[in-house]
């Protein structure tokens, strides 16, 4: 019975209890919010994880001093599924597809991460054409992600006061059609492979895409004319949630996150992979870290990502793509070691650090997610801000659960 | 037998209203969700009927038809209370509105005053919906509409004041009254409808102004515990209220049911024709209204109550200043008005935004540039 | 202006000339991983002192954590810390070994806030205890788990899934 009916001895969790525990330290410690003596009780308020704005089941425990933010307490894993214990029972290519639903957003770059880095630990190395069709496609991705983030980030600001979310959503429609047709899925791909990719592009793929991409530049501007100039919207982002540069030193924030505290940190550029140094594109940062920076450095990205797309497709090389054999290698076995490769996935450094042993199976695999790290920092950028505040800058860092929590 | 008859009028005008709360709550949500869906470039509820007319009957037939549900801790009276209590402002309202030429359910001398109290009356139900569903986003909900209310509520009464000035009666009947031949007072004094319009749609909870609800952040404020027919009530209340603010805002503004062939077609001393009229314009408002929703994010609680200090109640204040002034010391006093109101309108207009970006964008500039 | 990516340019073999230099007796075992990432072990008692002194490098700099794993090598758990150069644009991979019978290991977070959390998931996941962590709770999984599923001998309790 007590499963189902909340009962007044019902106890908090151990966030809840941490959360009433540093009230009682700050009351202590006289930094309590008492005014002349005036005894003010802080509210502790469950934000999630069921709750229209946190982007899934983000959960945070906010202490609340009226409408301002005292303390924050994020509160992570109830989209946990296991995905590290899983690979010690698959092998290293049945493993690839559990990769596009980690972070769900962007799987395409998720797979290319952990294809580069069972690529290094095993020494195959991908033919040229596919090295060039995982550029489009990832970079394609990358667009579909930062539509979403965009229009959830407005969508954040009012529900129905925007129409953005709705539009980006529709023309993301056009690029998630693309990917559909070159790999079957519309967001679980399974199309990378070690040493290339699974199919080669359908035919009449390329003109198809170039269409889109000279439809993207025009639509991320319609976009912009929505909210850039509004001025309630300027109000609602300029200057909020600063994330300086010690911050991201400290934290390890990583991608636009950072980008936009004027860190010129990209990996396609600083740790380059693929053939990202035959590409001409700008690696796009902002001066003042806050709200709207982060949502401008995106919809630059976007610009650029269309830029990379398109030189891809006139550079696009004939040939396999599938190194080695037509068939790509069911059963790879690397030898004993650990390798970390970081990829610059459409929300930072996204990576997978394998430890081999030499079998099939590998031995041990850990996540480096980008959001993990940038969720860190949440409760530093919150503290002091309004509730409203609180939802404008989770929007803004694009959290997505399923790579927190995997 | 004059007092039964008097009472037996009184029950059936209520009767009447609260058909006309209902009905026109059910016309405002399919309105909104469609004009909504052809702005978003979606489709919208279009299943129920022809075009989804019949959709918000289907939605209340489901709402009835739900459990009825009661939060273990929430305070068991005032939660049951709470969604009754907030219909009164609605119906309210309407007992005195002048609908058409010969027809107004009860006419009171002071009009006006009597509008802006029980219109109030919606903050105080959903500050005891709020507060008795022992949840902490209905308490934070309640308590930012009550702030919300106490700051909008002078706006408005400022802006309502200069239509006593102007008209020199506080009964609603002299103010349509007095605009009739089209001397329409939103004509000649558009900046104060300017102001009522902004108080207007603060008291609705509408957007931008809707943070008592805001969905992004406290799920959905005060109605968070709500459900079924109850929730039903403070969402029919919303939209109806919709209809009733533009009601009042025609009734003060536009000439009420002031129009072309008013005496067309009269049956039983009641005129038909401007009824017709005073609905059309009355929609064309509500039109309005969802464009304006649909259109502007959401401001903050700081800024919204800012807003209403900073801006609204000074020029409200000023506005009465000029307007007694000009009537009077101004011989021909309602072209001195037409030429005050319009050059306030249009200053304010021209002005606020432009002015309010470039502190915006100076504040941008201003932004320290982060660095280790 | 402010933090920039790579000023300093050095090989990599220089960087590992440096660590072997400065850090004679602390870091063993230092390899070049190609193309950017030093590897070297160290042990536990040093990890504190050894993380201070890497971030504080005048040269190298190593002051971005980038992730802790914690890895079960059969006879003793380690504890990997990823550790980023913005000066020179390397990583450094430390491999901590932590003895299975007592899995406890000095916490880097006054050193790198960003372990916080990864040290969280370690402990979590893997049992292994950061002293002196603030805050020291289970992160992914919930509060009352028995047992840390990555661990090899991980066998799964009837208590963890009281609905199924």
């Amino acid at each position: 019975m007590s499963d189902f009916f909340l009962t007044a001895e019902a106890e908090p969790d151990e966030a809840v209890k941490l959360a009433l525990r540093r009230i009682d330290e700050a009351q202590a410690a006289g930094q309590g919010s008492d005014v002349e003596g005036l005894r003010l009780n802080e509210v502790v308020v469950n934000m999630g994880p069921q709750h229209p704005s946190t982007h899934g089941v983000l959960r945070l425990v906010v202490t609340l001093d009226g409408e301002l933010i005292k303390d924050v307490i994020p509160v992570v894993g109830y989209l946990h599924r296991c995905k590290e214990k899983l690979a010690e029972k698959r092998t290293y290519f049945q493993y690839i597809p559990i990769l596009d639903r980690t972070e769900y957003v962007a799987g395409m770059n998720c797979e290319w991460a952990y294809v580069m880095t069972v690529e290094k630990l095993t020494g195959i190395r991908p033919t040229r054409r596919a090295e060039f069709i995982r550029v489009i496609v990832g970079e394609l991705s990358r667009i579909a992600s930062h539509l979403v983030a965009v229009g959830t980030f407005t969508a954040d600001l009012a529900p129905l006061g925007t129409a953005m979310a709705f539009y980006t959503f529709r023309d993301r429609e056009l690029i998630l059609d693309l990917l559909e047709e070159v790999s079957g899925g519309r967001m679980m791909y399974n199309y990378l492979r070690f040493g290339g990719v699974r199919y080669d592009l359908p035919s009449g793929w390329v003109e198809q895409c170039r269409d889109v991409m000279k439809r993207m530049p025009k639509l991320i501007d319609e976009y912009a004319s929505l909210v850039d100039d509004n001025a309630i919207f300027l109000q609602r982002t300029v200057g909020k949630g600063v994330i300086s540069q010690q911050d991201v030193v400290d934290y390890g924030i990583t991608g636009p996150n950072a980008r936009a505290s004027g860190v010129e940190l990209d990996l396609r550029r600083t740790r380059p992979y693929s053939v990202y140094p035959e590409l001409d594109f700008e690696v796009c940062t902002a001066q003042h870290g806050d709200v709207f920076d982060r949502y401008r450095v995106r919809m630059d990205e976007m610009r650029q990502s269309v830029r990379i797309i398109e030189q891809c497709l006139d550079m696009l090389p004939r040939g396999p793509v599938q190194s080695g054999s037509l068939r790509a290698p069911y059963v790879v076995t690397p030898p004993p070691g650990s390798c970390y490769v970081g990829q610059e996935n459409p929300r930072g450094e996204y990576g997978t650090y394998i430890v081999s042993d030499g079998s099939r199976y590998p031995y041990r695999l850990k996540y480096r997610d980008p959001c993990f790290c940038n969720l860190q920092l949440f409760p530093k950028l919150l503290r002091g801000n309004k509730i409203a505040d609180a939802v404008s800058i989770s929007g803004s860092m694009d959290l997505v659960l399923g790579g927190i929590d995997r | 037998m004059d007092v039964f008859l008097e009472i037996l009028r009184l029950v059936v005008c209520v009767i009447v209203a609260y058909a006309v709360v209902f009905v026109a709550a059910l016309v405002n949500i399919v309105f909104e969700r469609r004009f909504l869906a052809f702005m978003q470039d979606r489709h919208g509820p279009n299943r129920v009927g022809p075009h989804g007319i019949f959709q918000s009957i289907a939605d209340a037939f489901k709402m009835i038809g739900k459990e009825d549900f009661r939060p273990a801790f929430a305070d068991r009276g005032m939660f049951i209370l709470a969604p009754i209590m907030v219909m009164i402002g609605a119906v309210a309202v309407q007992l005195t509105m002048p609908y058409t030429k010969g027809f107004t359910p009860g006419d009171l001398n002071v009009g006006l005053i009597y509008i802006v109290a029980v219109t109030s009356f919606t903050t105080m139900a959903i500050l005891v919906g709020g507060w008795a569903s022992r949840n902490k986003y209905s308490l934070v909900g309640a308590l930012r509409s009550a702030a919300q209310m106490i700051s909008y509520e002078i706006p408005m009464l400022l802006a309502i004041l200069v239509i006593a000035m102007v008209v020199g009666s506080w009964s609603l009947n002299d103010v349509v009254d007095a605009q009739a031949d089209y001397k329409w007072i939103g004509f000649y004094m558009p900046f104060t409808f300017l102001l009522y319009a902004i108080a207007a749609i603060s008291e609705l909870n509408r957007g931008p102004f809707d943070l008592p609800e805001s969905e992004s952040e406290l799920v959905s404020g005060y109605g968070t515990e709500y459900s079924g027919m109850r929730f039903g009530m403070f969402f029919l209340n919303e939209y109806a209220g919709m209809t009733i603010m533009s009601m009042v805002a025609v009734t003060l503004f536009f000439g009420g049911w002031h129009g072309p062939f008013e005496d067309a077609l009269v049956i039983g001393g009641v005129a038909i024709v401007p009824f017709i009229w005073f609905m059309v314009k009355t929609y064309i408002l509500v039109f309005a209204l969802v464009w304006v929703r649909l259109s502007l994010p959401r401001l903050q609680v700081d800024q919204l109550m800012g807003f209403a200090w900073k801006i609204l109640i000074p020029l409200g204040l000023l506005n009465i200043a000029l307007t007694a002034a000009v009537i009077l010391w101004v011989p021909h006093w309602r072209w001195g008005l037409l030429v005050v109101g319009w050059v306030s309108f249009a200053a304010f207009v021209g002005l606020f935004d432009p002015i309010l970006k470039r502190r915006l964008r100076r504040q941008r500039e201003r932004l320290p540039v982060v660095s280790s | 202006m402010g933090l920039e990516v790579g000023t300093l340019k050095v090989t990599m073999d220089e960087i590992a000339a440096d660590l072997a230099r400065d850090f004679a007796g602390d870091l063993e075992d230092v390899r070049i991983q190609e193309p950017d990432t030093i590897v070297a072990r160290l042990a536990r008692e040093k990890l504190k002192d050894v993380a201070r002194r890497l971030k504080a490098h005048e040269d190298l700099a190593y002051e971005t954590l980038n992730f802790v794993a914690a890895v079960d090598l059969g006879a003793q758990l380690e504890s990997v810390y990823h550790v980023y150069s913005w000066r020179t644009n390397t990583w450094i991979e430390l491999h901590v070994p932590v003895p299975r019978a007592k899995a406890e290991v000095d916490t880097v977070t006054d050193v790198w806030p960003a372990a916080d959390w990864h040290e969280r998931e370690a402990w979590d996941m893997m049992g292994i205890r950061y002293l002196g962590h603030p805050d020291l709770r289970r992160i992914l999984l919930k509060d009352d788990f028995v047992g840390h599923p990555l661990r090899k001998d991980y066998v799964d309790l009837a208590e963890n899934h009281p609905h199924v």
